[in-house]
Formats: C-alpha cells, structure tokens, sequence
C-alpha cells in the first residue's frame, strides 16, 4: 500500500462545525458555478437583456441562449455531476475500496445496453410523452442493478463484497459483450449516435428531463442522508461495523439501492459520464478526510460545481465546435490519477 | 450473565465448526477460550457477541437471547476486538475510538460532550492519547491494537470479546496490552472473554479457562483447575512443565518436547 | 529402429511420393484461373455490397445482371429477392466467392477485400461517397462497367437535367438560410444532426433554393447545441427522416418539439418541414426527386402550378 500522510488532513473543530463549514463552503462553491456557468458561452449574452422583459420571450435572442440552452444544461450538470459523485462515495464505502466507481456493477452498461437497443432497433418508438433512449436507458440500468442484487443478496445475510464485485464485473463484461453484438449489426448512423451517446450530453434542452429524473434522484438522496456514519463503521470492516451496532445487511442493501437508483438516473439523463464518480471523491477526501459524514455532502456539492465546469470547457474551449463532457471528464480524470499514483509512491 | 447452552455451528454441509459447546461467563472474570489453531475458539467467540447464529443451542445475555435483541441494544453490552483491523480509508485514531459510540447515538445525531467524554476516557485508559490526532495506518502493531482497545472500550460495555489480542505484536506489547487489559478488567471491572493460542497469555491473565479442541470443550473452569501438565498434552501433544513463577506471580507454561 | 516404426515411415514415404504430383501442380496453380472473366460487353454477375450503386445499376437496366446485393438493399424491391453478402463490416466473402461473380462493387474502405478479390482475378470497383458530381460519375463508370454506356449516360443526362431544372426555376428567389436536419432523437430536441458545408445533400440544399446554416463547417454532418441553433437562426428548418410518413399525432409532436427554439425564425414564421421518405437520404438516381421536394418545402411558391407531391419512397 502506499505511504500514507502521518496525520490525516483536516480542519480541526467538532464535527458540527466541520460539517456547517463543508455545507457552507461547498455549498457556496456550486451555487457561484451553477450560477455564473449561464452567463459564460461561445456567444456572448447580455444578462440585462436576457432579463428584460420589455423584450416578448420568443423575441429575446439572449434570454432564450440563457434560459433554453444554458440554464437546463447546467441544471443537469448539476444534477448528474451532483448524483454521480455522492454515488461514487457509496459504492467505494461498500465495496471497501477507494477505487470503485458508480459504474462498477454494471449499472451504466446496462443503461447502454437499452440505450443502444433502442437507437439501432427501436428508433420510431415513444413512450407516451417520453423520449425512448433515456427510459430505454434506466429500464437497462434498473435491470442492471436487479440482477447483480439477486446475484449477490441473501436473505437475512450480510452482502459478501467478493460476490457482489464478481457479480457486478461478470455482468459489464456480459452487456459489453451484447453491445458489442448488437453494435455489430447496427448500421452507420446508428453505430455513431450509440459512440455519441456513451461520451455523455448534458444539452436537454428544456426543463422536463431534469424534473422526470428527480423523483429517483430524491430518493436515492433520501436514503443516502442516512447512510454516513454507517458507512464509517462499514468500511472499517462488516464484523466490526456489526458488533459496533450496525445492521450490515441493510446497510449494505440500502447502500447498493441508493447507489444503483442515483446512477441509474444521471445516466439516463446524460448518459455514463466517466470519472466523476471517482476523481470528485478522491479530491474530497484530500480536502475533508475521510469521514463519510462530510465526504458525502462535500462530494455532492463539490461533484455539481465540477460537472458544470467541465461542461462549460466543453462547450468553449474549441468553440463552435462542442467536446462531449464525457471526454472532458476523462482527460482530466486520466492524469489526475496519473498524479495520484506519482505523489504517492 | 453471558451464556453459551448447548451450541454448534458450521458453514453449510461441510460439518461442525463448533459442537455442543456450553460456557458460563459469569460478570467480573476475565474468561480464557484456549486451543490450537481451528479449535473453534474464534467460532465461539463469534457465537457470544450474535456475529454468527447457532445452529443449535442458543446464547442468552441475563435471561435474553442474543437472537432476541438488535444489534443496536446488543453493541450496548457487548464490544469486540478482532483480531485483525484494515480499515478501508485513512481514518484518524480519534475518528477510529468514536466508532465505538455508534451504537448511542441516533441515526442524524452528532457526537456531543458526553461522546468525546467517552472517547478521551478510553485514550486516557490504553494510553493514547497522544496519537489522537495521527493516522490510524501509520501506527505499529501495539499502538493499532491499543486503539482498537479504546474504541471498543468508548463503547462502554460490560462485555468485552477479544479475538487473540496479542498474536501479531512484539514481546514488549504483548505484555504491554495484557498489562491494559488486566488493569480494566480490575479497575473497571469489565467482563472480558479472550480467545487466544498463548498458552502463557492465558495463564497469565485469566482467571477462567475453557480449553477447547477440535470444535469441542475439552474442559472449563478456574484456570489453576484447568491447565495441567496432562491438559496441553490432550490440547497439544507436548510435553511441558506447568508451573506457578515465583517472580511473574503466575502459571507458567514451558514445553520440554514433543510427547510420543 | 523397430519393425513396425519402418513400416510407419515407408507408408508416410509412399502417401508422399503418390501425392507429390498433385501437391507440385496445386502449388503452382494460378487462382485467377478459376476466375470467370469479365465478358467484352460487360459483366454479367455482378454483386454490389453498396445500396446506392445496386440502386443505379437497376436504374440502368442492369438489374438482370446483379446476382447478389448487400444487407442494407431494399430498393428497387427486386432486390429483396436477391442473395445478401453482408456490407461494410461483415462481407460474406464466402458467399461472394460461391456466386461467383466477375464484378463486386466494394466501399472504398474496403481495401483488404479488394485485394482479396484482385488476387482472384474478380473486378473490383471501389465506390467512394462523395458529392453529387461523385454520384453522376459513379453512374457513367458502373453503367460502363455492366456493358450499358449508353444507358447510363441516358440516365446521367435525366438526373441532370433535372437538377438543373429545380436550380432554374427556384433562380433569382431569395436563399433563406436553411437547418438541414439528418438525424434527432425521437420525441427531442438532442442528438441533433445537420447537413455541414460538405457532400451531396449540402448540395441538395443548393440546388433547391437554399443557403446552408452551417455551410462554414466543412464537414458532412455536424452536431450543434440547442445554442448554436438559436444563434445561428435559420430561416428554415427541414427535416430529412428515412421511413413513411407516420401518423398525425405523432407528426405533430415531432413538429412541435421545435417549438423550443421560440426565437428562431424558422420556428416563428412556421417554415419547419418534416420531410419523409427513403429517397431522400439515398445518393443515387433519385436525387432528382429528392431535390424537386426540398424545392418545394423551400420554395413553395415557384411550384404553384403543379401538383404537390405527396410523400413516400
């Protein structure tokens, strides 16, 4: 294992006042990105103007740029890079190790694998009002996660981490494989809109797809809200965190659902985004500790001001040509892992 | 107080781990579960804190069963210091003794004064205080041990379980932590059940034995009772000299050979 | 040596010796010579594993002469009759070989299976997707190659003079900057495609009376943000879709999805057209028709005295 700093990193104070100080803080933090990401673009906007409403809406060129493309795009980024990162968290406490992402399990192949169903077989269906990629998208997710739960769970028994990472990697492998399959059968177009989809996009467009993906991502949030201090003892150790008072099995299971939900949501909405759910907890950790108490709120807050500014860079840096976020996030995730690894040994 | 009637376990049809074992741990001692490697000693000692279910036979605390009780309400009475500890992440020792008031708060509540009460009490008593600031990894075996020992001793129990306590560390620590541990379960009057190899440890400090082989009680009872020459002979093959040191003020164990 | 170890080598000797006549012969034989050739007055078996070309060689009347089409054929409907060899990515070339052909038509990228082919002695054309000045020279050069030059120059002669027919009669109007859409995600406005500054449907929408939005970006498709199309503004947006015409609600609600876009021009004054049929995507001989629909959807009124057309393939 790697050297590790004689004494762990963080500001002194009790536990409230770190926690207030990381809400306030963070909090701060993705409010001024959230906020200020709308006005910054490859065209530039008038703020007056967009507010002015002398101007009739469908008039108002610069209030239409900020609040039909900018505003749901950064919302969304919001949203995901928000989800992402907090699933992140979990899923690295659960599975005892620092470097497992939301997409571990196989929830985002699974998410592809409808996706990529649909865009190569299904192209002409709708599901009511609801565009079919992204409910192909969480149908895929969920089964995803249902299946590796059945795998792994017992009843009354504690998860084994060996079987439910065996699971999880077992089934990526298996849906790559029918990707792969059904990729193979798609023709042109179809084969660049999957390759396109897969690199992420947070450009909605309108409000609907966020307010569609809430109802899951508020509960994953809920369930997540009472998981930190569980997750500590976890990840101390399942025998341990059981005699410490722990109910491992519904830790664990609430860990996995909440996990799985929140992914499945943001991925459905954008797409799977890599490396936010691992270099956001990472870089946390390195400011906060590792107290998931502060870890958790810290990484939602600091994953939605990340997300966003990574779209921003990608929507501006090779303007008007747009870099898929999900690009962006990788060549910033690659090397920041690449100086991890470099400081550390 | 802490009862075992009557117990067996075992991991699906692979046999017995553990068979028909009864253990009375009456409040005050300070209990010794001694055998070789695979004895079932860790497998009992999983049974009494409710880790793991009997097969058959039950355990019960006063009158109740374990199976009876949450692991919450559990985790009040009983604190258990595993053998080994690898924490996932790089928690700080303070962060690491807090872990034991899990089971007294609730589920939004931070600690508050009577927690850190409990937490610096339990430095203070394995003498750590000192590191409550460093990085619980960077720590060596004897200081990581002690630690695990606070934590569990935050917890503010009146059962302790340890899981072989000295079996990794160094001569100086090893009675460093025996030391600690006679000093609480004196001082502070904690029941303590300790599964351990060392046949010196055992004989050093505990006052009750259970002598265990095979997944079988062999024998249990005061510890002058139980360890004779003729005991680690049945537990061991060896022969040895078990004798009262004048010096150490303890049964002492000295294996001589092996026994044809 | 024991006995029954020289008999092993003596029969292994023999089979050798035996066979040696037919292992020179086989070693020395000329693949190409089991090759059929290529007839005089063009081939006779030709399989086309690209749509577009087996579209202008039925065009041309060489529909006779194909023996075997790709896995994305489907017109003209005699095709669906035809032995499939697979395409781009999974060529049959088993199958290929089986009948025998003595001209494939391959993607230009192609290049393993043309050498394949060359060293059996099989013609090769190799079609590479271009602009529509490609497409009419693609149509001289397979026309010549099945033997009906002067069909396919006949043919060449049409599609152009129709061309040039929409390009006069929609001369002189004024060129509204026009979105041409090849691709959305069903039921939104993501995973937009438009027609870039390059390749035969820019050219389309030139011939038909229209200045490309995104004429500056040379590249055959671009993929812009809902940003980049409020500020880029379009006069007009069409829609290109594969497929029928679908039902009225569902028509609607794909029209309205545009309605996002509420400062565009092109969504103000109600210039958003959803085209549908197959014959508009396809680089062949019915760019003629393809271009006579984007005229009208551009330029309706340069078209009033004759009957608008209906949509279909």
């Amino acid at each position: 294992m790697m050297p590790a700093a004689a004494t762990t990193p963080r500001p002194q104070g009790g536990i409230q006042v770190r926690l207030t100080a990381i809400l306030l803080g963070y909090g701060a933090l993705a409010a001024a990105v959230c906020v200020l990401a709308p006005l910054v673009g490859s065209t530039h906007i008038s703020l007056a103007r967009a507010f002015d409403r002398s101007i009739p809406f469908a008039d108002n060129v610069d209030a239409q740029i900020f609040f039909v493309a900018r505003m749901p795009r950064v919302l969304s980024g919001a949203v995901v890079g928000a989800t992402l990162a907090t699933a992140g968290v979990v899923m690295q406490a659960l599975l005892r190790n620092p470097l497992a992402t939301p997409f571990t399990l196989g929830v985002s192949a699974g998410a592809a694998l409808g996706a990529i169903l649909v865009i190569t077989f299904g192209a002409t269906v709708t599901i009511g009002v609801l565009s079919p990629v992204p409910v192909a998208s969480l149908a895929g997710a969920l089964l995803a996660a249902a299946i590796v739960y059945a795998l792994a769970t017992r009843p009354g028994r504690t998860m084994s981490t060996a079987v439910l990472l065996l699971a999880g990697v077992t089934l990526n492998s298996f849906f790559s494989a029918l990707i792969l399959f059904v990729q193979y059968m798609a023709d042109f177009t179809q084969t660049y809109r999957t390759v396109r989809w897969l690199m992420g996009d947070l450009d909605v467009g309108s409000f609907e797809p966020i307010v569609a993906s809430l109802p899951l991502v508020l509960l994953a949030f809920a369930m997540f809200a009472v998981l930190p201090r569980s997750l500590n003892l976890l990840s101390v150790g399942a025998d341990t965190a059981s005699t410490r008072g722990v109910d491992v099995a519904r830790t664990q299971r609430l860990a996995f659902l909440s996990s799985s939900l929140a992914t499945s949501a943001a991925v459905s909405l954008a797409g799977p985004i890599g490396f936010v759910g691992i270099v956001v907890p990472h870089l946390v950790r390195l400011m906060v500790g590792v107290d998931h108490r502060l870890v958790l709120p810290a990484s939602a807050l600091f994953g939605a001001a990340f997300l966003v500014g990574c779209d921003l860079v990608a929507r501006t840096v090779l303007a008007p040509v747009e870099v898929p976020v999900g690009v962006v996030t990788a060549l910033l995730g690659g090397p920041f892992f690449l100086w991890l690894l470099v400081r550390k040994s | 107080m802490l009862r075992a009637d009557a117990v067996s376990f075992g991991y699906g049809d692979s046999g017995f781990l553990l068979s028909d074992a009864s253990v009375d741990i009456t409040p005050g001692s300070l209990t010794g579960l001694l055998g070789p490697n695979g004895c079932g000693k860790t497998t009992l000692l999983k049974l009494l804190c409710g880790v793991l279910r009997p097969r058959t036979g039950r355990v019960t605390l006063g009158e109740r069963p374990l199976a009876a009780m949450t692991r919450r309400e559990l985790a009040r009475h009983i604190a258990v210091v595993p053998q080994e500890t690898h924490p996932a992440f790089e928690y700080s020792v303070t962060e690491m003794v807090m872990m034991g008031r899990h089971p007294h708060l609730g589920v939004f509540q931070l600690e508050g004064p009577a927690d850190f009460e409990a937490a610096h009490e339990a430095l203070d008593a394995t003498g750590t205080a000192h590191l409550a600031a460093r990085n619980y990894m960077t720590l060596s075996g004897g200081e990581k041990q002690r630690v695990i020992i606070a934590s569990a001793l935050a917890q503010a129990t009146e059962i302790l379980l340890l899981d072989e306590p000295t079996a990794s560390l160094d001569l100086g620590y090893q009675l460093e932590v025996a030391g600690l541990l006679a000093r609480l379960n004196r001082d502070r009057k904690v029941t303590m059940v300790l599964a351990t190899h060392d046949l010196n440890l055992a004989a050093s400090l505990c006052d009750r034995l259970v002598v265990m082989r095979e997944g079988l009680v062999l024998a249990q009872g005061p510890t002058s009772d139980v360890l004779t020459g003729a005991m680690v002979r049945r537990l061991y093959d060896v022969d040895a000299d078990v004798q009262f040191h004048q010096r150490a003020g303890h049964l002492t164990v000295v294996p001589v050979g092996r026994s044809t | 040596m024991a006995a029954r170890q020289k008999k092993l080598i003596a029969a292994v000797c023999a089979v050798v010796v035996l066979s040696g006549a037919d292992l020179i012969r086989l070693a020395r034989a000329n693949p190409t010579a089991f090759a059929p050739q290529v007839q005089d007055n063009g081939a006779r078996r030709i399989i086309s594993l690209v749509p577009n070309v087996t579209e202008i060689l039925f065009a041309i009347g060489a529909g006779p002469q194909v023996v075997g089409v790709s896995s994305y054929d489907d017109f003209p409907p005699e095709t669906k009759a035809l032995p499939r060899v697979g395409a781009l990515l999974d060529p049959d070339t088993e199958r290929i070989f089986a009948l025998r052909p003595d001209l494939v038509i391959v993607y230009g990228s192609q290049t393993e299976l043309e050498g394949q082919f060359a060293r059996a002695g099989i013609r090769v054309y190799a079609y590479r997707h271009a602009g529509i000045g490609n497409v009419l020279q693609t149509m001289r050069d397979v026309a010549r190659l099945a033997g009906r030059t002067a069909d396919g120059d006949r043919a060449v002669g049409d599609l152009q003079a129709q061309l040039d027919t929409i390009r006069a009669r929609v001369r002189g109007r004024p060129r509204p900057r026009t979105m041409l859409v090849i691709g959305r995600d069903m039921g939104a406005l993501r995973g937009v495609y438009v027609s870039g500054g390059v390749g035969f449907l820019h050219e389309l929408l030139d011939i038909a009376g229209g200045d490309d939005l995104f004429a500056d970006i040379k590249r055959e498709s671009v993929q812009p943000s809902n940003e980049t199309m409020i500020v880029r503004a379009p006069d007009v947006i069409v829609e290109l879709k594969p497929g029928n015409q679908p039902a009225t609600a569902t028509l609607q609600r794909e029209r309205a999805v545009w309605n996002l876009l509420a400062s565009v021009p092109a969504v103000r004054n109600n210039r958003v057209h959803l085209l549908y049929g197959d014959y508009l995507l396809a680089a062949g001989p019915r760019l003629g028709r393809a271009a006579d629909t984007l005229a009208r959807a551009l330029h309706p009124d340069a078209f009033l005295v004759a009957e608008p057309k209906g949509p279909g393939r």
